[in-house]
């Protein structure tokens, strides 16, 4: 290639030597084409001595003689708004945790409540009241101090807001006033007890700053760094560069942090817009960390020296949801055309036993997943519910068995009927085009449904596609998933009669969880609750609107040669980061300083040659060796290269003469 | 090449002034062209609100848990009202030069195409010049030793190089080029558009930038080098037996004399056509190179805008895109007219 392209510049020298001595606008054309050409191929060139600088060029340092230490992590997705009010993916939340703080944030073991920036609270005896106390000397990066009144006019502005009502109204549900007696307080008043509490996991943002945005404007304020000038927050770092659907994010530490200050002091997010390139970054070292990436990247990277990578738990489940009675919610009439069949609950559940959800896990997720029960994930060890073993098991007889009992006795034709004789005839299965595990486990389910004696066929179309589909109630079952916060509340609102034609995908109705839903509301002992929420579970499985097949993990890996001291969300099998709170930000540390979490069991300890004390490239002060050199080279080639082409040109103008 | 010569002879008879028919002609184009802009204005509208799904059900799934969450959204970027009020408000802001506000990102979409621009025209503007540039020449020297080993070589290998999938070609690059195998180091950067504390307008920026396009434009330049090799190679052939090349080696001038300065010359014309409509196409981008490098550019925007469906953006980089697209070939028509009188019948 290289060959070609110096050809091809000397292809222009030549087409110049014209008759008419004067070089034609053509030729001069293709002699500046000709030239950019000598550029590009010296470029091309100039890489090859910069090769052993320019592969360190990347990223990182993390030397103890006092650079910048620099933490690059690549992920898959886009931040889609700095504005708290506004974005909705999971690395925006990340970024406004990092820029703010809330009055309750999450512990590492559980993501149960854990105090943020309020040290405490206590709720009167009715709950009806919380009050919650906030440190003292907490201040802004620009250097004014965080009030109550901070934290009243954040609440306010969602309570009266409209988009911002929209992300965040949920966690303020019945609260009727929010009142600050004094600079430390914050009192918070509900119209009936709310079990959500003390959750509160709002950021809390600067008056001072806010206010000046109005409410029409709300809608597109961007918060984004302006003139270099950081985002004023509270946070542990501060968002020094970076737009909203842009490709690279820079923070920088906050050194006043009230929790105390980060030991890295840069943070950069690296979007990539797939997933081989960003392992292939790590690999090269060109950032410290990815996530998202799938069970076989896990599995190659485990094998690389100075890497490691694992599938760490996420709270989130995948299911395959029956329709379980589409109506129009104005007339209470049948909408769609669900089969009989999976209106049945005894049919549904049957179903159940017939499907093998450990082979789901190993083929279809290729390990990496848990065998999924009900819809709370088991990450969650408050409320969570686990059935029977022998109720979760593969076991097609005992689902033939059940779907006898319940009427749906084999034809002679090999196929099921319907409890009054006629045929079930074929059931209409979706799956989601953009996802292939979606794809895979419904041409499993397919096959188990074949061995039972039914039928069916399986569509994939993309998501919002279904979403169409699922609120025309034109379907039989179709394969979807959840991610779950850690308050349940909003996962099993789902499940209630009031979802329907809203959130509710399975158009399950059911009026004795609908009961307990508003009893595990109000109820404020966590026990009390928890025991509601286990029994609600318990009535999703039996009724089985969704057969709840996996719960997923997430592939994390991190170049521990260079950073350490990471702790798992939740205990032991969770994730590094994009875990709720910001934990792990303040527990990494370069390798030079990790031996600070060398006696904490539950730290990333670092591996590799980093181990044994070598440090990482310093890469921080600007452009890499390697690009200089680089540069230097293109320069002398250019330089070089215009002379010959001058050269040759007059030699060539002379031949002629 | 008989397209050339046919029309010749239908406006032979009766000699115009030059300047006024030249004047009527591009008038007819560019009248032409507003048209097609006016069509282009209304359909932009309608074409994207018939795609599925509902943009504050994709986006807040999992996170909006009301009706009234799910209203407020709706409310805020005027989803709730008529689909007629809807576009007459598009009709009024577009025309005001406002392309609305992205659904997904919460920021006017010009600036959104303003960010993305850049990087597609640099990527895919400079490939397109490379690969026209190395193409015509592979074509022309293939046709001319038509048969030979370097023909085969070069028609084999650019074809080969052209029914690759892109992001398999950039994922080898980069496993080779940015990684490393073996022996070769890795010598580029595996993505993105420049270094994180570069500053992009200093000379060390204008370095880093162009250090990290040398993969991705070399993906899409190898793709689709045949492209242009192909059109050149198949219009030479028609032009090497004609009689005007004997009579041109008649004349005593040199074997490469005769080939670049007449035979290639009238087989240009439809290389030139499919140069001209490429280069419409260029703010379109590359999507898959765009994602295998993770450039941030127009394609991937639009693609991602497809999902949720962010009608906005979709609208927005439609629009812009399909105005290049008629612009360019409002220029081509234009200059064709000037150049080649007969195509102005």
């Amino acid at each position: 290639m290289l060959d070609v392209l110096v050809r091809l510049a000397g292809r222009g020298r030549r087409l110049r030597g014209g008759h008419d001595g004067q070089p034609s606008p053509s030729a001069r054309r293709l002699t500046a084409i000709g030239a950019v050409l000598a550029a590009f191929a010296a470029l091309v060139l100039a890489a090859l001595p910069g090769a052993a600088g320019a592969a360190q060029a990347g990223t990182v340092s993390s030397d103890s003689s006092g650079d910048t230490v620099r933490f690059t992590a690549g992920i898959l997705n886009e931040v889609d708004s700095f504005n708290p009010f506004l974005g909705i993916e999971a690395e925006s939340f990340e970024m406004w945790s990092l820029m703010y703080d809330s009055l309750v944030t999450y512990t590492q073991d559980d993501m149960s409540p854990s105090p943020g920036l309020a040290s405490s609270w206590d709720s009167s005896e009715d709950g009806l009241t919380w009050t919650f106390h906030l440190d003292d000397g907490v201040t802004w990066n620009d250097g004014e101090p965080l009030t109550s009144a901070d934290v009243v006019y954040t609440f306010d502005r969602i309570l009266n807001g409209t988009v911002e009502k929209a992300t965040w109204g949920s966690y303020l549900r019945g609260v009727s006033d929010v009142s600050a007696p004094d600079d430390d307080t914050v009192v918070l008043t509900f119209t009936k007890p709310s079990a959500v509490m003390p959750l509160l996991p709002i950021p809390i943002l600067p008056e001072h700053v806010w206010s000046d945005v109005s409410s029409s404007k709300i809608r597109s304020y961007a918060n984004e760094p302006t003139d270099g000038q950081a985002v004023v927050g509270s946070g542990p770092f501060e968002l020094v560069d970076g737009t909203a659907g842009g490709s690279t994010y820079t923070f920088e530490a906050n050194p006043d942090y009230w929790q105390g200050a980060p030991h890295v002091d840069e943070l950069v997010y690296r979007v990539y817009k797939s997933e081989d390139p960003a392992v292939q970054a790590l690999i090269k070292g060109e950032v410290d960390y990815v996530s998202g990436i799938s069970a076989l990247q896990v599995d190659a990277l485990s094998d690389e020296d100075g890497i490691t990578a694992h599938n760490a738990d996420s709270p989130g489940f995948d299911e395959i949801s029956f329709n379980a009675g589409s109506v129009d919610l104005d007339t209470g009439d049948s909408l769609g055309d669900p089969n009989p069949a999976v209106l049945d609950p005894a049919f549904r559940y049957a179903i159940g036993l017939g499907i093998d959800r450990q082979q789901l896990v190993d083929k279809v997720y290729q390990g990496a997943g848990q065998v999924g029960s009900t819809i709370i994930p088991p990450a969650y060890t408050t409320f969570h519910w686990e059935p029977d073993a022998d109720d979760l098991a593969y076991d097609p007889d005992e689902a033939g068995t059940l779907l006898d009992e319940a009427g749906y006795t084999m034809g002679d034709d090999g196929l099921r009927t319907l409890p009054d004789g006629s045929p079930i005839g074929t059931l209409r299965l979706y799956a989601r085009s953009d996802s292939q595990t979606s794809v895979d486990t419904m041409t499993y389910f397919k096959e188990w449904l074949a061995d039972l004696g039914i039928e069916s066929t399986v569509k994939a179309v993309e998501s919002s596609k279904l979403t169409d589909v699922i609120l025309s109630g034109e379907f039989d079952a179709f394969q979807w998933g959840w991610y779950v916060e850690p308050d349940p509340d909003s996962m099993l609102s789902y499940m209630t009669c009031d979802q329907r034609g809203n959130w509710s995908d399975s158009w399950y109705c059911d009026a004795e969880y609908d009961k307990l839903y508003e009893q595990q509301r109000v109820t404020t002992d966590r026990d009390e609750r928890a025991a509601i929420v286990q029994k609600m579970q318990q009535i999703l499985f039996e009724d089985a609107p969704y057969l709840v097949t996996a719960y997923n993990t997430v592939g994390e890996a991190v170049r521990t040669d260079r950073f350490a001291c990471f702790e798992p969300q939740p205990a032991e099998t969770g994730v590094w980061l994009f875990g709720y709170g910001v934990a792990n930000y303040l527990n990494m540390r370069p390798v030079s300083e990790a031996s600070d979490c060398a006696d904490d069991p539950a730290a990333l300890q670092p591996t590799g040659s980093a181990a044994s004390g070598a440090s990482g490239a310093s890469g921080a002060a600007g452009l890499g060796t390697g690009a200089w050199v680089g540069g230097g080279v293109v320069l002398v080639l250019l330089v070089a290269g215009g002379a010959v082409l001058l050269l040759r040109r007059r030699a060539g103008a002379e031949d002629r003469e | 090449m008989s397209v050339v010569s046919e029309p010749a002879l239908a406006s032979a008879g009766a000699p115009v002034r030059r300047g006024s028919g030249y004047l009527r002609f591009a008038a007819t184009r560019v009248a032409g062209s507003l048209g097609s802009l006016a069509f282009l204005l209304v359909l932009n509208f309608f074409l994207f609100r018939v795609l599925p799904g509902d943009p504050a059900r994709t986006l807040g799934r999992g996170r909006f848990t009301t009706q009234e969450q799910l209203d407020a959204f709706n409310a805020a970027y005027g989803l709730d009202q008529p689909m007629l009020q809807q576009f007459v408000t598009y009709l009024r802001t577009t025309l005001h030069g406002d392309l609305g506000i992205s659904l997904k990102y919460r920021v006017p979409v010009t600036e959104l195409i303003a960010d993305r621009i850049g990087p597609t025209l640099l990527l895919v503007g400079t490939s397109t010049v490379l690969a026209a540039v190395i193409g015509i020449w592979l074509g022309v020297h293939s046709a001319w030793r038509h048969g030979s080993r370097f023909d085969r070589f070069a028609t084999g290998s650019s074809l080969t190089l052209y029914s690759m999938p892109e992001w398999w070609l950039g994922l080898l690059l980069i496993v080779v080029l940015a990684v490393g195998v073996g022996p070769v180091p890795g010598l580029f950067p595996t993505g993105g558009l420049h270094s994180v504390d570069v500053d992009v307008w200093s000379f060390a920026g204008v370095l880093d930038t162009a250090w990290h396009l040398v993969l991705p434009v070399a993906t899409l330049t190898l793709a689709y080098l045949a492209d242009y090799a192909m059109v050149m190679r198949s219009s030479l052939l028609d032009e090497i037996g004609a009689d005007y090349l004997t009579t041109a080696r008649a004349t005593g001038l040199r074997e490469a004399q005769v080939r670049n300065r007449h035979a290639v010359r009238n087989a240009l014309l439809p290389t030139t056509t499919v140069v001209a409509l490429n280069i419409g196409f260029i703010v379109t981008g590359a999507i898959t190179v765009e994602t295998v490098f993770s450039i941030p550019g127009l394609g991937l925007l639009a693609t991602e805008a497809l999902s949720v469906p962010d009608y906005w953006v979709l609208q927005g980089t439609f629009l812009v895109s399909a105005t290049a697209v008629i612009g360019l070939n409002l220029v081509a028509n234009l200059v064709y007219g000037l150049l080649d009188p007969r195509v102005r019948a």
